[in-house]
């Protein structure tokens, strides 16, 4: 009988069908992919140019001209929330990228065979994770400025510290676990160790932690930058178009509606997407995934 | 590849788990070491491996063939020597583990990766030790995996997908992909059931044979380890207290402990009729 070779397309066309066979995984999948799509074509097309004013239309309802309305400078709402989805995507992707590496350096650490790496490291954690990502943000925004790399730094360091906790009594299990026993008796080392056999077996923890990174650093640059340690002043972002709206919710709530319900969606969205991923891609939960 | 351990103690947090055993292997000597549960069967064989617990204190000394893996700074430990001991630097351990010295694990459900396939995780000594192309690893391993008595059905198969006799042939096939010239088999049969322990030894036998390396066969049931070796080591709390040819030792026991072990198995496996006709027997005149 012949055997059919694994190959990790084959693996994530498996994973995507099985995702898109649940509801909340297509809702998830949908919205995501309408975010790359928007945050793609908004490097060539806006409605209107992000510089565009129109002084007689300002906090204007939405019209044919200008599909969600205006803001208070008479923007185009929508515009600036193609272009802001842009930022967020870079942002939530950095983010991502950074807590992962962090919080497994970290996990790494923490499940060390020294017992005084370990024990130090442990420590270590549980001291910084009690600093709040805001406080974070406006120590990293003194020397280097609002900007959206606060918000990736802050972000990072907060959700790699939680990444690092959360993920540590998995990692902990699989670290004294008889497998990597027989891996270690079989010559892999330390870093070996890590990459093969436990990061691999931790990934349900992971998908959850670092979708929720992703979720959560969409709120908190709107958070940071309402309060003038996010995006720079002129950076198209779902935070700005939020704070630069947020003054007037008692007498133009409609502005406010838009950003407020794109971020509500997208962090559902990347929310629902790390449960989905956490059940399609575990190869003993996911019978499909075993014949792929 | 020779095998000899001299004196070796170790202590486990301020506990002595093991008091100065002396075990010799000879090139191509299948070789039991016996013992209860809790005797320290398993700490010898991570002590042979250099994989003992943080914080374990060692003395004596053990070597290799021609290296010196273990040994104290006055010498390579000599049996009355209770100087602290210290390992090679972890490269050369690291080097040996897997490349010369084999091991098959006692629960084959949980020494296996979950997440890893089978072709992988057979490959895994390969990956390590040798600089090979992807297309000879795959062609090495479907050859181990037909020398285990397995087809390639399960080359793309995880460990939960399997029985516990596979799960032990896949563990088999790892600990031997690489032809080490030493098998540690620490309890490989302990999780089986009587006529899957009898295919695994006979299977590891014939394979260490055929490859002319010498093992180490722990166990704690003289049934299995009167198939799986030529000669033994019976540990009691730590000491060697018994040794010499499997057969005469199965035959007559000189210890206490050797002589339970011999009692248990006779009455577990060998005369497991007998044994239930006499406790009939026992009741019925009750």
């Amino acid at each position: 009988m012949a055997v059919t070779k694994p190959t990790p397309a084959r693996r994530a066309r498996v994973i995507l069908d099985t995702m898109w066979s649940s509801g909340t995984g297509r809702y998830a999948l949908v919205v995501l992919a309408l975010w790359a799509l928007v945050a793609l074509v908004s490097l060539f097309w806006t409605p209107l140019p992000l510089l565009a004013t129109d002084g007689y239309h300002v906090w204007a309802a939405p019209s044919a001209d200008h599909w969600l309305g205006t803001d208070g400078t008479g923007a185009d709402v929508l515009s600036w929330l193609m272009a802001g989805s842009r930022t967020n995507l870079v942002i939530a992707g950095l983010t991502v990228i950074g807590s992962a590496a962090l919080g497994l350096l970290l996990v790494g650490l923490m499940v060390a065979r020294s017992t005084a790496l370990a024990s130090v490291s442990v420590a270590v954690v549980d001291a910084l994770i009690s600093i709040p990502t805001v406080l974070i943000a406006l120590l990293l925004a003194v020397p280097f400025g609002a900007s959206a790399a606060v918000v990736v730094g802050a972000c990072s360091i907060a959700y790699g510290l939680n990444l690092a906790r959360v993920a540590r009594p998995a990692a902990l299990l699989a670290a004294r676990s008889q497998y990597v026993e027989s891996a270690r008796a079989n010559g892999a080392g330390g870093l070996r160790v890590l990459v093969q056999h436990i990061v691999p077996n931790i990934t349900p923890v992971l998908a959850v932690q670092l979708s929720m990174s992703a979720g959560t650093s969409v709120l908190a640059e709107a958070g940071l930058t309402y309060l003038g340690v996010g995006v720079g002043a002129g950076v198209p972002s779902w935070g700005h178009s939020l704070s630069t709206s947020v003054k007037l919710i008692n007498v133009f709530p409609l502005t406010v509606l838009w950003p407020g319900l794109v971020v509500t969606l997208v962090v559902i969205a990347l929310n629902l997407f790390g449960d989905a991923l956490r059940d399609a891609g575990d190869p003993v939960a996911n019978p499909l995934l075993r014949e792929a | 590849m020779s095998v000899s351990v001299r004196g070796l103690k170790v202590d486990l947090g301020g506990v002595e788990i093991v008091h100065g055993v002396d075990l010799t292997i000879g090139d191509g000597e299948r070789v039991g070491l016996i013992g209860a549960s809790g005797s320290g069967k398993s700490m010898i064989a991570k002590a042979l491996l250099g994989l003992l617990p943080q914080g374990a204190s060692l003395c004596g000394g053990i070597s290799m063939g021609d290296a010196a893996i273990l040994g104290s700074a006055s010498g390579e430990g000599n049996g009355g020597d209770s100087a602290p001991a210290s390992y090679a630097d972890e490269r050369t351990l690291a080097d040996l583990r897997g490349r010369y010295v084999g091991t098959v694990f006692q629960n084959p459900a949980r020494a296996l990766n979950p997440v890893m396939t089978v072709a992988r995780q057979i490959a895994l000594p390969l990956r390590l030790h040798y600089d090979l192309t992807a297309s000879e690893r795959a062609e090495r391993v479907r050859a181990m995996l037909g020398k285990v008595g397995l087809s390639d059905d399960v080359l793309n198969k995880r460990p939960h997908e399997l029985s516990g006799g596979q799960r032990q042939r896949v563990g088999i096939a790892t600990a031997l992909i690489t032809s080490p010239r030493f098998i540690i088999a620490d309890e490989p049969t302990t999780a089986l059931d009587s006529i899957t322990q009898r295919q695994i030894v006979d299977l590891l036998v014939s394979l260490v044979d055929d490859a002319g390396a010498s093992m180490l066969f722990i166990t704690h049931d003289f049934a299995v380890l009167s198939r799986a070796t030529t000669r033994c080591y019976v540990l009691d709390e730590g000491r060697i207290v018994e040794s010499g040819n499997t057969a005469d030792l199965l035959a007559a026991p000189e210890t206490a402990p050797a002589r339970e072990l011999v009692t248990a198995a006779r009455r577990l496996t060998l005369h497991a009729g007998d044994t239930s006709r006499a406790d009939e027997g026992g009741v019925a005149q009750s």
